[in-house]
């Protein structure tokens, strides 16, 4: 077993021969952003693919195939999602992008959209062929103001060029006789673009709903699911900005392709951001089951300073120590479970030894605290009012070890209690750090002061 | 569906949440934020419980539990809000085991921690569900050692309302509720998170249903400010009664404390007004204490009235009636005297001898009473709806059971604990089918917001209105104008009341002030085979017609008699308020007034006797809909106030006579006998009265003179004629109104606000201008009393007189 | 504050209204609730009782709902922040590379704490949680535009933009895959040998590119 500091100095996985670029093509590059340099690179190709080659429920069997699950956290078959679609029955059905990327940790949709919206339209396009669905709904969070401007204009391309609005990739009766084609109408199809305006809730998927909707983003109670009722109480398939995109290159290249890269339970490449003190922090396409170390050494250049824990998919998953064993971890659904964490957007952050792990988990909770809806109570009173609270106490050095306890019930308090997973997002980070770093929180009550002082990390 | 909670096996049936199994079972569990009628929404997580549930295999078997060969339950890996969760075949609810005592006892945590725990001070205490279930399933100790959130604790959200947002616990049932159930959405929360609270930036909550958030609140944030502070709730007195202040017949409880009221809460009727009642029933009971009640008979020596007491103002009655030909004496009571009140004035009457007995106001045609009329529980459910007249302010629950037809949710069936507590079909925000309703009226009304079609016809053209329906409904092309609204919108309003399996015409009081217009609303009705609801003036305008209060000709009706009869006695009616008649009144050779305050026509009488107003009797009354309901006495002083049985009993004591209807039971008696309804085994949710069949007297039309003028007397929530006795209604309503169109307004240089006296239909009224898109040009509205019903009538503009200016907005 | 002779925000801008509100079905009149909000604020730095008011009437809501969902956005503002409205992320990622100290020199240099506008109406300051731009931190967003990896030399600079009455313009930060072949640094790669990277003579671009670098419009 290799040690921390033997590790090979940084590069972009897009250098690496191990890794294929298949989302990142176009990001990171001047100018990928217009319709002419995506088009010029074999762009909508799949879409034209999907809508004319293929009927919706062959695209639904090919994402099935591929083995897709939803990269905005949670995982779902894409698929499976899809096929949850009720019957055709004359009524108005909608495909929803979320794109209120808002999980501390990630940020890999921001620059899919900045630099390559014409991918994520192209994805939205093929899912509402795949549902039926003639509205496509791209709600983009408030401040990713440069994406939505990206998003505006691309989407005015794409009207402009037929590839949305009326009769998408219509085809005029070609030929005679027995080689005929008839004509083909097209696909209807819009997006309407919609700018949220800071409200990390609206991640959760009804949530977003209400938003769009213009009512305050509560989540709704589930059931009805989206697909039953969704936006304006009509059928609804809601996914991400990744799983937009990842669909692009399954509908291109097959669903068997995308199914032979990554695990038994997770296919295909993943989107990894990492942050914190990296030598390169940033997005890298790997396939899944990439590990934490490839992630963090191979690409990211390892740590610039000694790291104590990893944690593994943005701030709502449990943290987990740094060592050897985490390190080797793949990082896919199954493994980051079993590990009693989960993969959640794959946004990887890595702590520090010096950071006090007690002022790291104050700021995830400040966090939570300031984006609870405030609809039911255990989230408005515990995450919101008296876990941050708690936590000023301790930083305070006023806290006691019965403190400790109280906070360790009232995590399990909140665990499985609150309407929405937004409590357990703040209750599981604290619960493993609770877990894995109690002796920091006891050493903070116990000498009134923190094991590690605040160090200043800002570059001059 | 079989389901089994903590133990006890129940058949539920498909759709029942799984907290009304529990309680179905006889177990509990603690919830907050679930309300009767209202969505289920989740949030307060009080009702957590542990569920569970067999699974079939895929061959459609059950999987079986390995040790025990029954079904295996499979449980949901997190406790369940029991709230929003639906029953399933063979469910598992464990409301009783250590986890689910620790959620519960975590939650109550939770909430507690930002509540101050005032409940010394807190008017709630005592009745609060936050209290109850604390101690029921709280710890008793907190472990929050910080400050709690600081709040404005005195927050007037109304003149009605006080909201001390520090208590409130974040239920969302009174956001919900004006979403919901009134669908003015003048409430909300504000900020996020930790940060929420409770406002609104509408003035005053404008809405006619507000006050039902102060029944809804689990906690005493949101509080009824005629009642703030004056007692607390184990000193209070409940009665549950039935409230006069309408038609509807709907349930209230007052709350008595040391013979005084000091607050009127909604009661429980499931088919009439389920939980809710309108502001005006809520707040306007403060008159009733007003310092200028009549409490003791008052008989007039040497020109000034002189207090007495009952025998010897009856003795003196009794003699006085002797001198006057009983033929010669009229007899007239208000429509929301009780039907055995309405035994008593018939046997006062027959013993007096006289055919001059009415009852005021009072449709023309004795209509109300006739039968057929649509039930409230069916225009709840109707498929299409025709409203003529403004409902939101004549019989406001009509408006309330027009929303839910809207929502398209059938009435719940109910359990042994009532109403169920999480009716899953509900939901917030449920989209209101606008398309079923069509509204018309002569100006525009707050209903028209929620139809799918409004008319607003010509004041004093609902004949007309009813005449051209008829004929679209016959196939004719109607006159043009007079349906005030476009012709294809009317199609369809006549289409859909055709179509509709249950279809229902609504006539307010400006219809049936017309004998016509009312005939031509009956055969539109027919025409399309819809139901008529008639909104009787008076809570018991039904009862009254179906007793036979009316007179044996037509010429003796009240307005006949006021000019006619040469003694009157006269119960709670006004009519002196009219200086012309006030001038005959004088003249007559005795005037016996049954009143509760001195009024302009107490003022001139030779006796004037207290008289018990709604709370304060015992009787029978009979809703719009044909339904007999109790009417129960609060135990209120009222000095020495009596209903009319009271006043039949004393005078008959006087006369050495003993009438029917000298008591309750005496008048029941008589019931029992003429109608065949025994009132004393009424049903706890009142009764069906018997149709009428050939009564005694028959209510002959009054002479009907053709609609004219340019005032338009329109029906008011709040009872108009003791507005000033009620001074929170008072200050909330701002007085009554005298509407003008802006225009018409600016042309009389008349502000908003100005105070101004102005002659309706020859009586000096003292008004509020205010001016109003919703009036049409060249009309004014003034509200009506039952001294003045509602109708089109003369008003001489030219003599508005300016009493007080309003002050000058800067 | 608004004056009642405050002329209606869209009283003048008929084309604007009309566009938003047919970006959205019938049934969803209500959708544009957010978008003319944020008209209003682009242009006056706030929502005004009067812009909400006229707001609600547009959509056909209640004021009340109306404030409702203006209050639950952490971006909306009740009260006017300054030409330069500054926030700072401080979430996990940025206060890993300095995002507390970041703050700390904002409230040295400007004198103002979170929530506060100076008198002059120049610049506010808020404290924000995560902006999304975790592998570049710390970031500073100036009014719409994210400026990120701000060093304590980029905030000078920054700062002396901003005093000249000038709007700063980023520069766009990148990392990871979110650099382009043909920009990449000479690096390792993990068998040891070299690549040449920044000719883009040994390694293709995938889309074999090489477009210059810019600013972000």
């Amino acid at each position: 077993m290799s040690t921390v500091a033997d590790k090979p100095a940084a590069i972009t996985s897009r250098f690496d021969p191990r890794y294929e670029i298949t989302l990142y093509r176009h990001v990171g590059v001047d100018g990928a952003h217009t319709l002419e340099h995506y088009r010029a690179r074999g762009g909508y190709r799949a879409a034209e693919k999907a809508l004319t080659e293929m009927t919706p429920t062959q695209v639904i069997d090919e994402v099935k195939a591929s083995g897709l699950r939803g990269r905005g956290g949670a995982g779902f078959p894409a698929g499976l999602k899809w096929s949850f679609m009720p019957p055709i029955d004359g009524r108005q059905r909608f495909i929803v992008c979320n794109a209120d990327e808002s999980e501390p940790g990630s940020f890999k949709d921001r620059y899919l959209m900045e630099d390559d919206p014409h991918q994520l339209i192209e994805g939205m396009l093929i899912a509402g062929w795949a549902i039926q669905a003639t509205i496509g709904v791209l709600y983009v969070r408030g401040e990713y103001y440069v994406a939505y401007e990206r998003m505006r204009d691309a989407i005015a391309e794409a009207r402009a060029a037929g590839l949305l609005g009326r009769g998408v990739f219509a085809t005029e009766p070609d030929g005679e006789g027995d080689e005929a084609t008839p004509a083909s109408p097209g696909f209807d199809f819009d997006i309407i673009l919609h700018r949220g305006a800071g409200a990390y809730i609206c991640g959760e998927e009804t949530a977003l709903m209400n938003s769009f909707e213009g009512l305050r983003a509560n989540p709704r109670l589930k059931p009805p699911f989206p697909a039953q009722a969704g936006v304006y109480g009509l059928p609804t398939t809601i996914n991400n900005v990744e799983s937009f995109c990842s669909v692009v290159h399954i509908v291109e290249r097959g669903g068997a392709w995308y199914a032979s890269m990554g695990t038994d339970d997770s296919k295909g490449t993943k989107l990894y951001q990492l942050s914190g003190p990296v030598a390169r922090p940033g997005v890298y396409e790997m396939p899944m089951g990439a590990t934490f170390r490839e992630l963090i050494y191979d690409l990211g250049g390892g740590p610039t300073e000694p790291a104590k824990a990893l944690i593994p998919g943005g701030s709502s998953t449990p943290l987990l120590p740094w060592s050897d064993e985490t390190l080797d971890l793949p990082m896919d659904y199954g493994t980051m479970a079993r590990v009693g964490s989960m993969l959640g957007t794959g946004g990887v952050i890595v702590i520090p030894e010096s950071q006090c792990m007690v002022d790291a988990m104050a700021n995830v909770v400040r966090f939570y605290a300031h984006e609870s809806c405030g609809k039911c109570t255990p989230c408005r009173e515990g995450v919101a009012t008296w876990l941050p609270k708690m936590y000023q106490k301790l930083l305070a050095g006023l806290g006691t070890r019965d403190d400790l306890t109280l906070m360790e019930e009232m995590v399990r308090n909140l665990r499985g209690t609150a309407f929405c997973p937004l409590a357990d997002a703040c209750a599981m980070p604290v619960a493993a750090s609770f877990q894995h770093f109690r002796n920091e929180y006891e050493h903070l009550v116990d000498h009134g002061a923190p094991k590690y002082p605040t160090v200043s990390r800002w570059a001059e | 569906m079989k389901v089994v909670v903590d133990g006890v096996t129940l058949d539920l049936p498909p759709g029942t949440s799984a907290i009304d199994a529990v309680f179905a079972a006889g177990s509990d569990v603690p919830y907050f934020c679930s309300q009767p009628y209202m969505s289920p929404i989740g949030a307060c997580r009080m009702c957590l419980a542990k569920v569970g549930a067999p699974r079939k295999d895929r061959d459609g078997s059950w999987i079986l539990d390995e040790e025990t060969g029954e079904p295996k339950i499979f449980w949901f890996p997190n406790l369940m809000a029991t709230c929003t969760t639906a029953v399933m075949d063979g469910m598992v609810v464990d409301t009783r085991s250590e986890p689910v005592k620790a959620a519960q006892n975590g939650m109550v945590e939770f909430t507690l921690i930002n509540h101050p725990l005032d409940c010394p001070v807190c008017d709630k205490g005592g009745a609060c569900e936050l209290q109850d279930r604390a101690y029921e399933y709280g710890e008793g100790v907190s472990r929050f050692v910080f400050d709690k959130r600081h709040q404005e604790k005195h927050h007037a959200l109304s003149d009605l309302i006080t909201l001390d947002r520090e208590r409130c616990i974040h239920c969302k049932r009174c956001v919900r509720y004006f979403e919901e159930v009134p669908g003015d959405e003048v409430l909300d929360f504000i900020e996020r998170g930790g940060h929420t609270y409770i406002g609104t930036l509408e003035e005053g909550l404008p809405s006619n249903f507000t006050g039902n958030i102060t029944d809804i609140c689990p906690v005493g944030a949101l509080l009824d400010a005629t009642s703030r502070f004056r007692g607390r709730n184990w000193e209070y007195h409940h009665t549950e009664t039935t409230s006069l202040d309408d038609a509807s017949g709907s349930a209230i409880v007052v709350d008595g404390r040391t013979g005084r009221i000091e607050r009127i809460k909604a009661g429980h009727h499931p088919e009439i007004n389920k939980t809710w009642i309108d502001d005006g029933t809520r707040f306007g009971h403060e008159y009733a204490d007003a310092p200028d009640r009549v409490r003791r008979p008052l008989v007039r020596h040497d020109g000034r009235l002189v207090e007495t007491d009952w025998a010897d103002a009856m003795d003196y009655v009794a003699a006085r009636l002797t001198e006057v030909n009983g033929r010669d004496v009229g007899i007239a009571i208000r429509a929301d005297a009780t039907l055995e009140e309405g035994v008593a004035a018939r046997a006062l009457a027959d013993h007096i001898g006289t055919g001059q007995l009415d009852h005021a106001p009072r449709p023309a045609g004795g209509v109300i009473a006739a039968g057929g009329q649509a039930r409230l529980e069916e225009l709840a459910v109707a498929g299409a709806i025709l409203v003529v007249g403004d409902v939101t302010e004549e019989v406001p629950i009509v408006d309330l059971r027009i929303k839910d037809a809207l929502r398209g949710v059938t009435p719940p069936s109910l359990f042994d604990h009532g109403a169920p507590i999480a009716d899953l079909r509900l939901k917030e925000r449920a989209p209101r089918h606008a398309e079923i309703l069509t509204v018309a009226a002569p100006l525009r009304v707050d209903l028209m917001r929620h139809a799918g079609r409004a008319a607003q016809y010509p004041a004093g053209g609902e004949r007309a209105f009813f005449h051209a329906l008829t004929a679209l409904a016959e196939g004719e092309t109607p006159a043009d104008g007079d349906l005030g609204m476009p012709l294809e919108a009317a199609t369809a309003a006549v289409d859909g009341l055709r179509k509709a399996e249950t279809a229902v015409v609504v006539l307010g009081g400006w219809v049936l002030a017309s004998l016509q217009a009312t005939e031509a609303a009956l055969h539109f009705c027919r025409a399309v085979g819809a139901k008529p609801m008639l909104l009787g003036p008076m809570a018991n305008s039904y009862g009254l017609e179906l007793v036979g209060v009316a007179p044996s000709h037509a010429r003796y009706a009240y307005g006949g008699m006021l000019t006619g009869a040469k003694a009157l006695i006269l119960s709670q009616l006004d009519p002196a308020i009219d200086p012309a008649v006030a001038e005959r009144l004088d003249k007559l050779e005795l005037l016996v007034v049954h009143a509760s305050f001195l009024t302009a026509t107490a003022k001139l009488a030779d006796v004037v006797l207290p008289a018990a107003i709604g709370y304060e009797k015992d009787g029978t009354v009979v809703n719009l809909e044909g339904r007999m309901l109790p009417v129960r006495a609060a135990p209120v002083d009222a000095g020495e106030s009596r209903d009319l049985t009271g006043f039949v009993k004393a005078f008959g004591e006087a006369a050495g006579q003993r009438l029917e209807g000298r008591s309750v039971k005496s008048a029941r008696r008589w019931l029992k006998k003429g109608l065949g309804v025994d009132l004393d085994a009424l049903p706890e949710h009142g009764g069906w009265a018997p149709a009428k069949r050939g009564p005694a007297r028959v209510a002959v039309a009054v002479h009907e003179a053709p609609a004219h003028g340019g005032a338009l007397r329109v029906p008011t929530m709040v009872r108009a004629e003791v507005l000033d006795r009620n001074p929170h209604l008072r200050a909330a309503t701002g007085g009554l109104a005298l509407g003008l169109h802006p225009d018409d307004a600016a042309a009389l240089k008349l502000r908003s606000g100005d105070e101004v006296t102005v002659p309706v239909a020859g009586v000096p009224r003292r008004l509020v201008v205010r001016p109003s898109e919703a009036v049409p040009a060249g009309l004014a509205t003034v509200p009506a009393t039952p001294d003045e019903p509602v109708g089109l009538v003369p008003i001489d503009l030219k003599q508005i007189a300016l009493e007080r200016r309003a002050l000058e907005v800067a | 504050m608004d004056l009642p002779t405050l002329k209606p925000f869209f009283e003048d801008k008929p084309e604007l209204l009309q566009e938003i509100l047919d970006r959205y079905p019938p049934n969803g009149r209500r959708s544009a609730l957010m978008p003319l909000m944020w008209e209003v604020q682009r242009a006056e730095r706030h929502i005004g009782e009067a812009r909400l008011h006229e707001i609600a009437e547009i959509v056909g809501v209640t004021v009340t709902e109306a404030k409702g969902v203006m209050s639950f956005y952490s971006t909306f503002h009740e009260h006017p922040v300054g030409r330069f409205h500054l926030q700072v992320c401080r979430t996990l990622s940025c206060k890993l590379a300095g995002g507390d100290e970041l703050y700390r020199a904002l409230v040295e240099e400007t004198g103002l704490v979170s929530g506060e506008t100076d008198a002059e109406g120049t610049f506010s300051l808020q404290n924000v949680e995560c902006l999304g731009s975790c592998g570049t931190g710390p970031v500073l967003q100036v009014n719409d535009t994210y400026h990120e990896r701000v060093t304590r030399t980029r905030l000078a600079e920054l700062f002396a933009e901003m005093r000249a009455g000038r709007e700063p313009v980023p520069t766009r930060e990148r990392g990871g895959d979110n650099v382009s072949a043909d920009k990449a640094e000479r690096v390792d790669a993990p068998d040891g040998t070299s690549v040449d990277a920044p000719d883009g003579t040994s390694v293709d671009a995938p889309d074999g590119t090489s477009d210059e670098e810019g600013g972000v419009a």
